[in-house]
């Protein structure tokens, strides 16, 4: 029992529907070469055609398969984002827990650049990075690390804080382990729970802002299919065309809430919400 | 007529499944008006969860499956939930365990108890605010006018207790119902609080039901006992026979597991008195904010913790240090560890000097220096099975890997009496007598000269607190280790311990051989804590009555008010180990 996890909260609908909602886009996204019909980037067809038995969701105004486009969209959509928050979550947790366990000085800094990032309005900091570096993909992940890795430090650094004071590191302290090792080795693993669980919640945010800034014309450019870029594309024909902006919004926001109800079935599977009531003996 | 009169009652606890698990089972008996009954029991005997249901109440996930609870012959449980809650504080008053988190932190201590006397008596605010005052001096608590305007924070264990008795008064119960209600306090203060009980119950002609672990204590409290094991009532009798002749098991077990202060020193085998000294300490002295972090500057008048501490701990000897809390002897122990450094004073290891802090001792002396904690399920990583817990000093201390670390952690479990088939588990899956012999272990497994046993058993229950206590015994006979051993309970000092010396408030009040402390006490301080301890001792109920109608320990230093100068802002915060 390394983790103590509920299999009843798993097991909820609506955790169900999370939890199966992520793994079907994950299963789309991986899986786009082979499930989709033509080429992401070949003018196939007519412009702006209809969805039709050659053209399931129609093309767009450049003649593409808009189903190709959805698919592969959600492979940029994942690969960007999923290396962005990985890198914020893995690099913020371990400054966390090393701010918990050092306190004083690296602590006082740490917070501080935390406080700074948090203070300064996110999309001036996102549109004053994206034209500094240019846009790539490249940028954009480095920015996502950038944009999270702060609240990461504050919520594993709250957890560690709960955990230095415990007889098990301050053995390890007494046996002369070095501070790595304490902080890797001790109480790292036992902050891995509230690490995962921001891990759901930071990619899900992480979607939104990539979508947003694609959107706005500073993340993805073209001709690289992006949800985010689809919608700004399709705005211009949403009178006669809504399914052009329809399609993308939906996928943009199934994967959202589908990652907002799973990190919400692991956070309380996992016992990290007050919300549900434990049971326990007299 | 019964006042109180309990029906087969059935509790169980609701699985996230939805399955339910027994707590209680079967569970009958009755109190008459103005009588008192004690409920004994272990951690998870069910106790708290019958205190509870007696409000008709459940913990989170608690149902009551049968059973009825008749107050004046009216059975609540059958009440609707509306007619239940009026029933409750003006008919029945519970205190629960601990006082700290049963009052609002931001609220003043006047006003919170001053809710409970408007809405129990319908009082305007006047009339209420003199009532909290007269509840405040029923409750022997000091400047009652002062003191309503103080925070909790701000107030003593035993002030806060005496506040939540006050606030359960409030409402005039026929029936109080205290859960465990002196268990965070320490012995001085408990034997005030008891007194207080006591008093009020005639005061108030209320009859009591009465939750504790400690059955020397609740036999003494009550005129009728009743022991719970594993959610029923095992044995049910007068207060004054349970003792003289319990006739179940159970209670025996329980009874013999009770660290007598007046037990004998027997079983101890004699030590020689020349045996080398391990460990010699000269002129302690630590103050809190002498070492200051980054930003802090160093106070002039930083809290003195610890003062002129001297002893001399010998091979395979046991150095007791006593005192109730904030007598300085955790800060002893964490000295001796190398957790924090003294201001002034030296300590020797074998005759070489001993440096403070554990990171400048060099690999040899961490080695021969371990130390047990309080708290075994916090002293084991949670996340890391028994085997890797145990192999890690190994691998540091002796550079033991593979089958040969495996192998020594199997002798290690065989010498703690435990399967070598735990080293899978997790700390989690152990009971809390098995956690504290794999801290045992992992203390043990560096080979030490010197274990620094830092209150082990105050987390345990009386009969698993006997087994550690002997396996200490035994390891310090086949190994000759020497202990510090550090706690407030005197009767488990008198079992372990050689020499003793005895704390308050940073300073030695007495010092010397165990048997002389305790049969000859020198210091007005320890004959006190004796005082305060043989109340707990087992004897039958007349002669306590008659040998401890206690003279109310008069101003001592630990009941005032620590936080009296400070103001809710700047008050006091227990400080951390760094």
């Amino acid at each position: 029992m390394k983790f103590k996890i509920d299999r009843h909260i798993l097991l909820r609908p609506t955790s169900l529907l999370g939890l199966g909602v992520v793994a079907l886009h994950l299963i789309l996204a991986i899986g786009a070469p082979w499930i989709a019909p033509y080429d992401p980037t070949a003018l196939m067809g007519g412009r702006i055609e209809s969805p039709s038995a050659e053209f399931w969701m129609g093309t767009d105004a450049l003649g593409r398969d808009y189903l190709t486009r959805l698919l592969y969209g959600g492979r940029t959509a994942l690969l960007a984002t999923f290396t962005g928050v990985v890198a914020a979550v893995s690099i913020g947790s371990i400054l966390g827990v090393a701010a918990a366990y050092f306190g004083g000085l690296f602590d006082d800094v740490m917070m501080r650049i935390c406080e700074l990032k948090l203070a300064l309005p996110g999309i001036l900091f996102v549109a004053l990075f994206v034209t500094g570096f240019g846009e790539s993909m490249l940028t954009l992940i480095v920015l996502i690390g950038l944009v999270y890795f702060p609240g990461v430090v504050r919520i594993v650094r709250a957890q560690a804080l709960t955990q230095v004071n415990l007889g098990y590191v301050k053995a390890a302290q007494l046996r002369g382990e070095s501070a790595l090792a304490v902080i890797l080795r001790e109480i790292y693993p036992n902050t891995l729970d509230v690490v995962y669980v921001e891990f759901a919640i930071r990619m899900s945010h992480a979607i939104l802002l990539l979508s947003t800034l694609s959107f706005l014309g500073l993340g993805i450019s073209p001709p690289t299919p992006d949800w985010g870029l689809m919608v700004s594309e399709g705005v211009a024909q949403i009178a006669y065309a809504p399914w052009l902006v329809l399609a993308p919004a939906i996928f943009i926001s199934t994967l959202v809430l589908g990652l907002n109800f799973g990190a919400e079935a692991l956070a309380s599977a996992l016992g990290l919400d007050a919300t549900r009531g434990h049971v326990e003996g007299s | 007529m019964n006042r109180l009169e309990v029906n087969g009652l059935n509790i169980g606890y609701r699985k996230t499944s939805g399955e339910v698990v027994p707590a209680v089972r079967r569970v009958n008996f009755t109190l008459k008006a103005g009588m008192s009954l004690g409920i004994v029991g272990e951690s998870g005997s069910g106790k708290s969860t019958v205190a509870r249901a007696l409000l008709g109440h459940c913990r989170p996930g608690g149902v009551i499956t049968s059973g009825a609870v008749r107050m004046a012959g009216q059975d609540i449980l059958a009440l609707p939930e509306a007619e239940r809650r009026a029933l409750r504080g003006r008919h029945i008053a519970f205190v629960p365990q601990n006082p700290l988190s049963s009052l609002t932190p931001h609220l003043r201590i006047g006003d919170q108890v001053l809710e409970a006397v408007r809405h129990l008596r319908g009082f305007d605010k006047e009339r209420a605010r003199a009532r909290v005052l007269e509840l405040f001096e029923a409750t022997n608590l000091p400047k009652p006018q002062e003191l309503y305007e103080r925070y909790p924070h701000q107030l003593s264990g035993g002030q806060r207790q005496r506040v939540v008795i006050a606030a359960a008064l409030a409402g005039e119960p026929e029936l109080l119902v205290l859960d465990e209600p002196t268990t965070a306090l320490d012995k001085t203060t408990e034997a005030q609080v008891l007194e207080l009980v006591r008093e009020l119950r005639e005061r108030f002609n209320a009859s009591l039901v009465y939750v504790s672990h400690d059955l020397g204590m609740v036999s003494r409290m009550c005129d009728r006992v009743i022991v719970m094991h594993q959610g029923r009532i095992v044995e049910e009798g007068a207060a004054s026979t349970i003792f003289s002749a319990p006739s179940h098991e159970y209670t025996r077990q329980l009874i013999a597991a009770i660290p007598r202060i007046d037990a004998p020193v027997a079983e101890r085998p004699m030590r020689q008195t020349d045996s080398p000294p391990v460990l010699e300490a000269r002129h302690l002295r630590f103050s809190y904010g002498a070492t200051g972090g980054w930003f802090r500057r160093t106070r002039a008048e930083a809290p003195v913790v610890l003062e002129d501490l001297s002893f001399t701990i010998r091979r395979g000897e046991t150095l007791g240090l006593v005192g109730e809390s904030g007598s300085g002897k955790s800060t002893a122990a964490a000295l001796v560890a190398g957790m924090l450094s003294t201001d002034q004073g030296s300590m020797a290891f074998n005759g070489k000097p001993l440096p403070g802090l554990a990171t400048q001792r060099p690999l040899a002396l961490r080695r021969q220096i371990q130390i047990v904690f309080q708290d075994p399920l916090s002293s084991l990583n949670p996340r890391q099975r028994i085997e890797t817990i145990l192999s890690r000093p190994l691998a540091m201390f002796e550079g033991l890997k593979g089958d040969a670390a495996r192998a020594r952690c199997e002798e290690l479990m065989r010498d703690m009496h435990l399967s070598p088939d735990l080293l899978e588990c997790y700390p989690r899956q152990l009971s809390g007598g098995q956690q504290q012999r794999v801290a045992i272990a992992r203390a043990f497994a560096a080979r030490p000269e010197l274990i620094i046993c830092d209150e082990v058993t105050s987390a345990l229950d009386v009969s698993v607190q006997a087994q550690v206590l002997d396996l200490l015994m035994e390891l310090q006979r086949s190994k000759g280790t020497s202990y510090l051993f550090i706690t407030h309970d005197l009767g488990v000092i008198r079992r372990m311990a050689d020499h003793l010396i005895v704390l308050q408030n940073g300073r030695v009040r007495e010092s010397g051989p165990t048997e002389q402390v305790f049969d000859r006490p020198q210091s007005p301080y320890t004959r006190l804590l004796l005082d305060a301890a043989s109340l707990h001792a087992v004897q039958p109920l007349a002669q306590a009555v008659s040998r401890h109608r206690v003279s109310p320990v008069p101003t001592s230093s630990h009941e005032t008010d620590p936080h009296h100068r400070s103001t809710p802002g700047q008050a006091r915060q227990l400080p951390a180990w760094p």
